[in-house]
């Protein structure tokens, strides 16, 4: 009895209404904490795991030299290599593709890569477009993403370099 | 030798004195590392990786150059033998690269395995490491001698198995090269074995360089067909196609070796030379049809031209040696089903009345054990050189080995003598050293043999003989179309039996044996090869045949098959200009390694085997074809699911060759005789379709071997064009004998 009259009381009075309006008003002049993606980003971490590369040297070479350990040690089978020798005599890949799909991105092919060419970047707001096929992505692209990245995967590397 | 005990590990073993510590581990299954030791080479003792705790001894012993005695105790994995693998291991790591991620032993490699398992993981060498420049060595073996151990392994193989030391060590301690000996690099037919046996990436294959890793491909044993041995192999395979061959272990057959043959041949199922449809001549015109409408246009083409018009006895089938048994025994029943007995597989051979028939009747590791052999008319060493090896070994062991050739040949042993007798003359030498045995026997002198003087020649052949306890004549491919084959098979076979003596005919190559076996030779009713082209028949069933390589020939043969009103069925692997010029069909059908079947080797042995890979695009067995074919024609008793059911149905009673017993033929004619031979790589389509094969030394065979005195009365000069092959000028040919050996097409007639 005594409690449904407290109810009654305090429906009537609004004050549920005004604490609401309260922190609403609080937040109207407090600082912003939302985040306008794309515009802009939240920090991550080095670490992070996203998006493939293939780098290459500064002299422009590739660094891939096709030994097909990161294929090996795949646990999601989603990479396929083949490779022949080049006409200079040195071991290369004739075709890397990736599937996104499979890829769980563990970043197992970064760690057995012996020359860092295969690594993950911070990419992470890629899109597939309209087909099964374009969730695999080739040599071409790789290299295109490392090639327009190498700065970013350069910094994060090295970032994270003292804690390895 | 007597059976002791020792202890390893605690565990008590008994082994036979004399024995090294290593062979007692392996076969107990003790790990011992090791890097030069190999079971079939002689111990050198180098590596030091297998070094083991020896009770009483104060340093560790290397386990495979320590033979064991009675009450002997090891321990092959206390602190001190651990410790020693390490310090070994580092040394060895000291100079090695580490470039496994671009090298193609990464994954098979022993020296990665042995490093993982026995050595440190940090390097402490900080200083320069060794870097030796490579030369190129051949079309075969990739080498990156940086990578070498010195382990010399190959060059054991080369000084014990392959006869010829071509690897070999230079300079000493840091400077110390193993490399090839001569400039031109390595060169033997069995070179491709120091790829098995180098323990690292030092000596890689070439044709396979950077393809693919280990662990990408899969594994299925199969059986070569390239000569009379059917060596034991491994097919890796991957994306359905064959990528590299090695050898399999089979002590009975081909021990761990095989041949470079066996091993590159591979290269030649993936030219763009292949036939890949089936193919009808519509007007004069190839159109490529469906199966179904190729097999039904043969199958009219039969009915119409043979069968329906009661002249079953117009067919004929001829095949290649390369068939499998299986394929052999299809095509002659189905030729026997329609009623025609007019089948043969030796093509090549330009007298069918004048054969060579000789019985092979010694096993291939009983070959090691002779104590003397006689060899006539053949260059083993190239010809089957897993014989050759089994030869050698003999040689090794103490057999003195005659020779009776028409070309002096680089024999890889040590041979008592060799005999350079222009061809017309063997029958006659031969039948001087069977009087000889006959008087020595005081057994009745034939009529034919009673006039011969022997020569002091024959006299020491026939002495040897005699003396002998266990000897071996063989009978090879020279004699094949000699004017006098079927006299010299049969003087063998006197002198054989006489002597107590086996015989091994390595004449006919490749699967004849099952050619043989299913009986694919005229029946009594039949043609054989040279009556159907010189009768000319109305149809004809063919099997894997190039006209220019298999006939003796080729142009009369062409013609034959050419003839207008002749409906010529062609079952082949590869594309060829002839074939496609005188059928009216062609169905391609697969090759080596695509199809199952057997082999028959020298000994008898039925080896089977299945396909590894399936064959590309629309290429079908053969077997499979000639079922259907038959299926089409109504034939009864084709139901086979499988080739195996087929292996079943032929009754294996080993084909008994008949020795003729015609008049002996010994006399001797003052005419030019030429020997013509397909080069040891251009013995089958495959592997003359090999790359890497083709560019070796051997696979550039093309000579006509003459001496003066003949290129005289040829009227021919060095380099000259004789029957399209350079003449080659030298006195190591006999008088009145031209020895062609070419990759090339037969041009004119042998
Ligand atoms: S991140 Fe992991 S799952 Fe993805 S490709 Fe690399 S190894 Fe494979
Ligand atoms: S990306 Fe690295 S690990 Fe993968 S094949 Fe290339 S070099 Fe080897
Ligand atoms: S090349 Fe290979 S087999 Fe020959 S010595 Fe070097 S490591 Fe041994
Ligand atoms: S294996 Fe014994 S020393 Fe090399």
């Amino acid at each position: 009895m005594i409690n449904n009259i407290k109810k009654l009381i305090k429906d009537f009075s609004l004050s549920e209404l005004r604490g609401g309006l309260k922190i609403t008003a609080k937040e109207l002049i407090n600082k912003k904490i939302t985040v306008q993606f794309p515009e802009e980003r939240t920090p991550i971490s080095p670490r992070f795991r996203g998006l493939h590369a293939l780098r290459r040297y500064p002299n422009g070479e590739e660094r891939c030299i096709a030994c097909k350990l990161c294929e090996a040690v795949c646990p999601a089978n989603a990479i396929t290599i083949e490779s022949e020798m080049r006409d200079d005599g040195t071991r290369r890949t004739t075709q890397y593709d990736i599937d996104l799909f499979k890829c769980i991105f563990c970043g197992f092919c970064e760690e057995a890569c012996p020359v860092d060419a295969i690594v993950e970047t911070q990419i992470f707001d890629y899109a597939f477009v309209d087909s099964r096929e374009g969730s695999i992505i080739d040599k071409a692209h790789l290299l295109e993403v490392g090639d327009n990245n190498e700065q970013m995967i350069n910094e994060t590397k090295l970032e994270d370099a003292k804690y390895r | 030798m007597a059976d002791i005990e020792i202890e390893i590990d605690g565990n008590l073993v008994s082994a036979k004195a004399g024995e090294m510590l290593i062979a007692v581990t392996d076969r107990e299954g003790i790990s011992v590392p090791r890097f030069c030791y190999h079971k079939k080479l002689s111990v050198a003792a180098n590596c030091r990786m297998c070094l083991v705790d020896v009770e009483g001894a104060p340093k560790p012993q290397p386990a495979c150059s320590t033979p064991i005695n009675e009450g002997m105790k090891v321990h092959t994995n206390n602190e001190k033998v651990k410790a020693s693998q390490k310090a070994v291991m580092e040394f060895l790591l000291i100079n090695h690269p580490l470039d496994c991620p671009i090298c193609d032993q990464g994954g098979e490699c022993e020296l990665q395995d042995v490093a993982m398992d026995y050595g440190s993981d940090v390097s402490r060498f900080s200083e320069g490491k060794r870097v030796v420049v490579d030369g190129d060595i051949g079309p075969l073996i990739q080498t990156d001698m940086t990578r070498c151990i010195h382990c010399t392994r190959c060059v054991r193989f080369g000084a014990e198995i392959g006869g010829i030391m071509e690897m070999g060590g230079t300079g000493r301690g840091e400077d110390l090269k193993i490399e090839p000996f001569l400039a031109e690099g390595i060169q033997s037919e069995l070179s491709g074995n120091m790829i098995d046996v180098c323990p690292v990436g030092a000596l890689t294959s070439k044709p396979f360089r950077y393809e693919l890793r280990t662990w990408q491909m899969n594994s299925v044993s199969n059986i070569a067909r390239h000569d009379l041995t059917g060596s034991n192999i491994v097919t890796q395979t991957y994306k359905g196609r064959v990528k590299r061959i090695v050898a399999k272990d089979n002590d009975s057959v081909n021990e761990t070796w095989i041949s470079d043959r066996d091993r590159f041949s591979y290269e030649g199922l993936a030219h763009e030379n292949r036939l890949l449809s089936p193919q009808i001549k519509v007007k004069g015109e190839w159109r490529e049809v469906s199966w179904d409408e190729a097999l039904e246009f043969a199958m009219r083409g039969l009915t119409d031209k043979v069968l329906n018009t009661g002249e079953a006895n117009k067919l004929g089938a001829l095949a290649s040696n390369t068939a499998t048994l299986e394929e052999f025994h299809l095509l002659q029943k189905l030729l026997r089903e329609v009623g025609s007995e007019n089948i043969d597989y030796r093509l090549n051979i330009k007298d069918l009345e004048n054969t060579v028939t000789l019985e092979s009747n010694i096993k291939l590791a009983g070959l090691e054990g002779v104590d003397h052999v006689l060899i006539i008319g053949s260059n083993p060493r190239l010809e089957q050189p897993m014989i050759n090896h089994r030869l050698r070994k003999a040689s090794l062991s103490g057999a003195s080995i005659d020779v009776i050739n028409v070309m002096a040949f680089d024999f890889n042993y040590q041979l008592n003598s060799e005999n350079i007798v222009t061809p017309n003359q063997i029958a006659f030498m031969l039948a001087e050293v069977l009087k000889l045995i006959l008087q020595a026997s005081n057994a009745e002198i034939p009529e034919a043999l009673s006039k011969i003087e022997a020569s002091d020649t024959a006299k020491q052949l026939a002495d040897r003989l005699l003396d002998a306890d266990n000897s071996v004549i063989i009978l090879g491919e020279h004699m094949v179309n000699n004017p006098q084959a079927s006299s010299i098979a049969q003087l063998i076979n006197e002198i054989a039996q006489q002597t107590n003596s086996t015989t091994l005919n390595i004449s006919a190559t490749a699967n004849s044996m099952a050619g043989d076996l299913t009986e694919f030779v005229p029946g009594k009713k039949g043609l054989d090869a040279n009556a159907m082209l010189a009768t000319g028949l109305k149809a004809y069933i063919l099997l894997d045949v190039y006209p220019h390589f298999d006939f003796h020939h080729p142009a009369q043969a062409i013609k034959a098959l050419s003839k207008k009103d002749a409906f010529v069925i062609s079952m082949n692997s590869f594309k060829d200009e002839a074939v496609a010029q005188y059928s009216d069909v062609m169905l391609p059908i697969a090759s080596f390694y695509e199809t199952s079947g057997s082999h028959i080797n020298i000994e008898g042995k039925v080896q089977s085997f299945c396909a590894s890979v399936s064959a590309p695009s629309d290429v079908k067995p053969a077997w499979k074809v000639l079922k259907v074919l038959a299926d089409l024609l109504q034939l009864p008793g084709f139901h086979f699911a499988n080739s195996m059911q087929v292996t079943s149905e032929i009754s294996n009673q080993g084909h008994k060759q008949n020795v003729s017993n015609k008049k002996l033929d010994i006399k001797v004619k003052r005419s030019v005789n030429v020997i013509w031979q397909k080069s040891p790589y251009a013995v089958d389509a495959l592997s003359r379709h090999a790359s890497a094969l083709q560019a070796t030394k051997i696979g550039q065979m093309h000579s006509a071997s003459m001496n003066k005195a003949t290129a005289k009365k040829l009227e021919v000069a060095e380099n000259d064009n004789y029957l399209g092959v350079p003449v080659s000028i030298r006195e190591s040919v006999a008088n009145n004998c031209v020895f062609v050996n070419t990759n090339k097409p037969i041009r004119g007639e042998l």
